[in-house]
C-alpha cells in the first residue's frame, strides 16, 4: 500500500488531540456515574468519601421519582409496541414489495428525524390538548413513536434486505399461505433486527424529553422531565443518581442489542454498533430523495 | 414532506398519480403492489394523524388572528423587539456550536480514520455511546464539570491559570461547550463516513509530485472531504436551531433561544398564536436548510461530471 508516511510530531499532536475530545465526550458522563457514589453530592471531585445514600433516597417514602419511572417506562414500552408494528409493516411494504410513491413514503417515514422536536412537539400539544389529552401516557406515548418509528424502520428496513427472499419464496411455493410464511420464515429471521428496534424505541421513548414536557400534566410527569425540572428549579442531590441509572439503562441496551447482533452472526459486516445507516442520524436529507 | 398529500391509500379509485408508466388500475390489480399499500397504510395514516397534521395546524393557528380571520401579525411579533433578538442568538449560537463541532469532529474522524481497525472501533464506542444516552443527563455532567468549583475550573486553578475560576455556566461559553458536546457525534460519524472512503493513495500521489503537506491537505484532503463537511455542518446547524434542552440549562437570559422561548409561550403565557408562528420559522428555517444541501449536492454532481467530461 502506498501511503504517504505522517511525521511523528504529525502524528502525536493528533494522538493528543484526539485523547482531548473523546475525553470531552466521555467526561460528562464518568463524572456524573462518579459522584452518584459520592458522600458530598456537589463537592469536589473526585470524591472524598462514598455513599449509596442517594440512590436509597430514590426511593424513600415520599420521593417523587418511582412514580416518574414506572411512567417513564409503561410510556416506553407502549412506544415500543407502536413503533414495532409500524416499522415491521412500513418496512414490508418498503423492501418486499412495489409500492407506488415509494420515495414519498420513506421521505414521510423518516421526516420526523429532521423537523426540529420542537415543532412535533407544539403540534402534538396542539392535537392533544383540545381533547384534553394531556398527561395521558398513551399520548404520550403515541408522540414518541413518532420520533421512535423512524429508527425502527430504518433497522428493520435494512434487516429485511438481509434476509434471502428466495427462502420466503420457496415457502410459499410449498403452500404456506403469507401469514404462514412471515411467522414461521420472516419472523424468526428478523428477530434479531425486531429485538434492536425495539431496544432503540425503548430508550428513544425513555429519554425523551421536549415532548413529554409538553404532553405532561402536573402529576404524570416523565423520568426527564422530572429530572430538568430538578435541574432547573430546586436542587435535589438524588438527581445524580437517577442520571446515573438513565445512563445505565442505555449503556445496557445497547449492550444487549450488541449481544443479539453478535449471536445472530449479523454484526459482523456492520461494526459493533448499528451506526449506519445513520442510526440516529437525521439521514433523511440524502435518503429521502 | 413530499408525503404529505400524496398518501397512498389501498382504496380502488384514490387519487392518485399512476406509478411509471402503469396505469394505476393495473398497478392495483397487481398482487406485489396491493401488498405493499396495505403495509404501508398504517404508519402514513399515523404519520399523517400525529405527525403531518398537527404540524398544519401549527401552521394554520400562526396565521389565525385573535379574533379569527387571517393575520401575519404574529409573524411581524416574531420579528420585532426580543423576539427577534432571540432569533438571531438562537442563529449566532447554531453557527458558533457547528462551526466547533465541524472543526473538532474533523479531527477526531480524522484520526479514526487513520487508526488500526480495533482502536478505530473502541474509539468509535466512546464517540457513539454517548449519543445514546440522554442529552440532558449529558447536560448536566456540564453544570457539574464547569461549575466554580467544578473539576474544570479546579484544574485551572490548580495550572494557576490567571482569572481562574472562570464562569463556565450561564454564559455563552458553557452554552457553546454543551451543545457541541451534543452535536459532536453527529459530525464525526459523517465525516468518518467520507474519510473512510478516501483514496489515500492521492495523497502519495501529491507526495510524490513535490506538494507539502499543507498544499496535500488544502488542495487535496480537504476537497475531497469537502461534501462530508457541507453534511454535516449543515444538519449540525438545523438540529442546533430546534435545541432547547443545554441551552435553556446552561445559558444565561441572553442565551435563549427559539425553543425556549416556544416552551414559555405555550407553559406560561398560554400564547399559542406566537409560540406557532415562532415554530414554523423554525420549521421554514430547517427546509431551507435541507434545500441548500439538496442544492450544494447536485451543484457538487455537476462540476464532478464535467471535470471526468473534459
Amino acid at each position: 500500500m502506498i501511503e504517504l508516511r505522517s511525521t511523528l510530531a504529525g502524528r502525536i499532536t493528533l494522538a493528543v488531540l484526539s485523547t482531548l475530545i473523546l475525553l470531552f465526550l466521555a467526561l460528562p458522563i464518568i463524572v456524573i456515574v462518579v459522584t452518584s457514589f459520592g458522600k458530598d453530592a456537589f463537592g469536589s471531585f473526585p470524591p472524598e468519601a462514598w455513599t449509596l445514600g442517594w440512590y436509597k433516597q430514590l426511593f424513600a417514602d415520599g420521593s417523587k421519582w418511582p412514580a416518574a419511572l414506572s411512567l417513564s417506562a409503561l410510556v416506553a414500552a407502549m412506544t415500543t409496541v407502536f413503533s414495532l408494528i409500524l416499522g415491521m409493516t412500513a418496512a414490508t411494504a418498503l423492501v418486499r414489495s412495489e409500492l407506488p410513491l415509494r420515495s414519498a413514503v420513506y421521505g414521510l417515514v423518516l421526516a420526523p428525524l429532521v423537523i426540529p422536536q420542537v415543532v412535533v412537539a407544539l403540534g402534538l400539544f396542539l392535537l392533544f390538548e383540545p381533547a384534553s389529552m394531556l398527561g395521558s401516557p398513551i399520548a404520550i406515548a403515541l408522540g414518541h413513536t413518532v420520533l421512535a418509528s423512524p429508527i425502527a424502520v430504518m433497522i428493520l428496513m435494512a434487516t429485511l434486505k438481509g434476509i434471502d427472499e428466495r427462502l420466503e419464496d420457496a415457502a410459499a411455493s410449498m403452500g404456506a399461505n403469507r401469514l404462514t410464511v412471515w411467522r414461521r420464515i420472516t419472523l424468526p429471521l428478523a428477530m434479531p433486527g425486531m429485538v434492536a428496534a425495539g431496544i432503540f424505541s425503548f430508550v428513544t421513548s425513555f429519554d425523551e424529553f421536549f415532548i413529554s414536557q409538553f404532553l405532561s400534566s402536573v402529576d404524570t410527569v416523565t423520568l426527564p422531565v422530572q429530572v430538568f425540572n430538578v435541574l432547573q428549579y430546586n436542587v435535589d442531590p438524588s438527581v445524580t443518581a437517577v442520571s446515573a441509572i438513565l445512563i445505565a439503562v442505555a449503556v445496557v441496551a445497547l449492550a444487549l442489542v450488541g449481544v443479539v447482533r453478535k449471536l445472530s452472526g449479523s454484526g459482523k459486516q456492520d461494526g459493533l454498533l448499528p451506526t449506519e445507516p445513520g442510526l440516529g442520524l437525521p439521514a433523511g436529507s440524502e435518503t429521502a430523495s | 414532506m413530499a408525503g404529505t398529500a400524496l398518501a397512498p391509500t389501498p382504496a380502488p379509485g384514490a387519487p392518485t398519480p399512476a406509478p411509471g408508466k402503469r396505469g394505476l388500475g393495473r398497478a392495483l390489480s397487481d398482487r406485489r403492489t396491493r401488498f405493499g399499500l396495505l403495509n404501508a397504510t398504517p404508519v402514513v395514516v399515523y404519520l399523517l394523524i400525529l405527525f403531518v397534521y398537527p404540524i398544519f395546524s401549527t401552521l394554520m393557528l400562526s396565521l389565525k388572528g385573535e379574533e379569527g380571520g387571517f393575520t401575519l401579525h404574529w409573524y411581524t411579533d416574531a420579528f420585532q423587539g426580543a423576539n427577534l433578538e432571540i432569533l438571531l442568538t438562537t442563529l449566532r449560537i447554531s453557527a458558533e456550536t457547528s462551526l466547533l463541532a465541524l472543526v473538532v469532529g474533523f479531527v477526531l474522524a480524522s484520526a479514526i480514520s487513520r487508526l488500526k481497525p480495533l482502536w478505530a472501533g473502541l474509539a468509535m464506542l466512546v464517540v457513539v455511546v454517548p449519543h445514546f444516552i440522554s442529552a440532558l443527563v449529558r447536560t448536566y455532567g456540564w453544570i457539574i464539570l464547569l461549575g466554580d468549583n467544578g473539576v474544570v475550573n479546579n484544574a485551572l486553578t490548580d495550572m494557576h491559570v490567571p482569572g481562574a475560576p472562570v464562569q463556565l455556566l450561564y454564559n455563552e461559553i458553557g452554552v457553546v461547550i454543551g451543545t457541541t458536546a451534543v452535536m459532536l457525534p453527529y459530525t464525526v460519524l459523517l465525516l468518518f463516513a467520507v474519510m473512510k472512503g478516501i483514496d489515500r493513495r492521492l495523497l502519495a500521489a501529491a507526495a510524490s509530485m513535490g506538494a507539502g503537506r499543507i498544499t496535500i491537505f488544502r488542495r487535496v484532503y480537504v476537497p475531497l472531504v469537502a461534501p462530508g463537511l457541507v453534511n454535516a455542518g449543515v444538519l449540525c446547524f438545523i438540529l442546533c436551531l430546534g435545541y432547547y434542552l443545554t441551552p435553556a440549562l446552561m445559558g444565561g437570559e441572553k442565551q435563549t433561544m427559539v425553543a425556549s422561548l416556544i416552551d414559555e409561550q405555550v407553559m406560561k403565557q398560554n400564547q399559542w398564536n406566537g409560540a406557532s408562528a415562532l415554530g414554523i420559522i423554525l420549521l421554514l428555517l430547517t427546509f431551507a436548510g435541507l434545500l441548500l444541501l439538496r442544492l450544494l449536492k447536485s451543484a457538487g454532481e455537476a462540476l464532478r461530471n464535467r471535470g471526468t467530461a473534459s
